[in-house]
């Protein structure tokens, strides 16, 4: 072999393993690209799925508060009406002093009242003998829906009706309501508030329960 | 003569040489190139998350939007079914609450 063979030689084998080594380069760097894209892809994938979760959770998150929403703006709108009924009722009643309610006048009406009162005195008193005084407000004293000798028989008969002496006064104090009652045992030691006012405050509970079934369960006629 | 051959010889060698350094020297340029190429690979890919993500929130978001105001649309014809019905039977609620203050009942 010549010496211009010889160099050729070398020339090739240096071509040979310099485009040998370029190859190896550019498979690594192949096999790294494409693990890198895969690798990303996965990424990808789990990024994806994760923020369809969060999406989802905040779409929830929304349609549960519009359910909450919705919940109170029918809880307002029936709360509306029951506080339409409440005042309504109050503003009936000087129609109720004047035509009375149902078959009964508002002289019954009081009547009835004081009798409660005086039962519910009675039943936590000891005492066989109870002096009560009667207190209505400004406007039913001055029409006297119920006069003194009216308690007093009221007095004498429920003294018989529950075999103890119970007096009944027209108190000269006069209270301020809309109507109703309070009796009094003169000493002052216990007393029954029984004007309108107080008694649906009192009853305020069941009486909201009351309204809303005969508002809202009632069939409309 | 043999030395002019020897000459050549080493001449072919060193070229030979070179030829091989060359080579040597772009493997790291072909993974610089490589990792430049990942390193942008995955900027792009970032981006894309991104502006995937604000179009699927923003599509939960238009789809619960949608339904909410189903809800509260379905709701106020409730609320005002609801106070038509009261309405019907205010008298009726009133005179129970007056049967019941009056204390005739």
């Amino acid at each position: 072999m010549g010496a211009k063979e010889m160099v050729e030689r070398i020339r090739e084998e240096a071509r040979e393993e310099g485009q040998q080594i370029t190859a190896d380069a550019k498979q690594q760097a192949d096999a790294k690209l494409e693990a890198a894209r895969k690798e990303l892809e996965q990424q990808n994938q789990q990024f994806l799925a994760a923020e369809e979760r969060k999406g989802v959770e905040e779409k929830e998150r929304i349609v549960r508060a519009a359910r909450q929403n919705a919940r109170k703006l029918k809880w307002r709108a029936e709360e509306a009406m029951i506080e339409r009924t409440l005042e309504s009722a109050l503003t009936r009643i000087p129609g109720v002093k004047s035509s009375g309610f149902k078959d009964a006048s508002y002289a019954e009406i009081l009547s009835g009242l004081i009798t409660e009162s005086v039962l519910s005195i009675a039943t936590g008193s000891s005492s066989a003998g109870i002096d009560l005084d009667v207190l209505l407000s400004e406007e039913d004293a001055a029409a006297a829906h119920i006069t003194q000798a009216q308690l007093t028989e009221l007095g004498k008969a429920l003294s018989r009706e529950h075999g103890r002496d119970l007096k009944l006064t027209m108190a000269a104090e006069q209270i301020k309501s809309v109507g109703g009652v309070i009796v009094r045992q003169t000493d002052g030691k216990i007393e029954v508030n029984n004007t309108f006012e107080q008694r649906m405050a009192r009853f305020s509970t069941s009486l909201r329960e009351e309204i809303v079934k005969a508002l809202f369960e009632r069939t409309s006629s | 003569m043999a030395v002019e051959a020897l000459k050549i010889i080493r001449e072919g060698e060193e070229e030979g040489r070179k030829v091989v350094e060359e080579a040597k020297t772009s493997v790291s340029t072909i993974l610089q190139n490589a990792d430049e190429e990942i390193k942008q690979l995955k900027e792009r890919t970032r981006e894309e998350e991104k502006r995937l993500a604000a179009e699927i929130a923003a599509r939960h978001i238009e789809e619960g939007k949608q339904e909410e105001a189903k809800i509260m649309q379905a709701a106020a014809v409730e609320a005002e079914q609801l106070k038509a019905a009261a309405e019907s039977n205010l008298d009726h609620a009133i005179a129970v609450v007056l049967e019941r203050i009056l204390g005739q009942r």
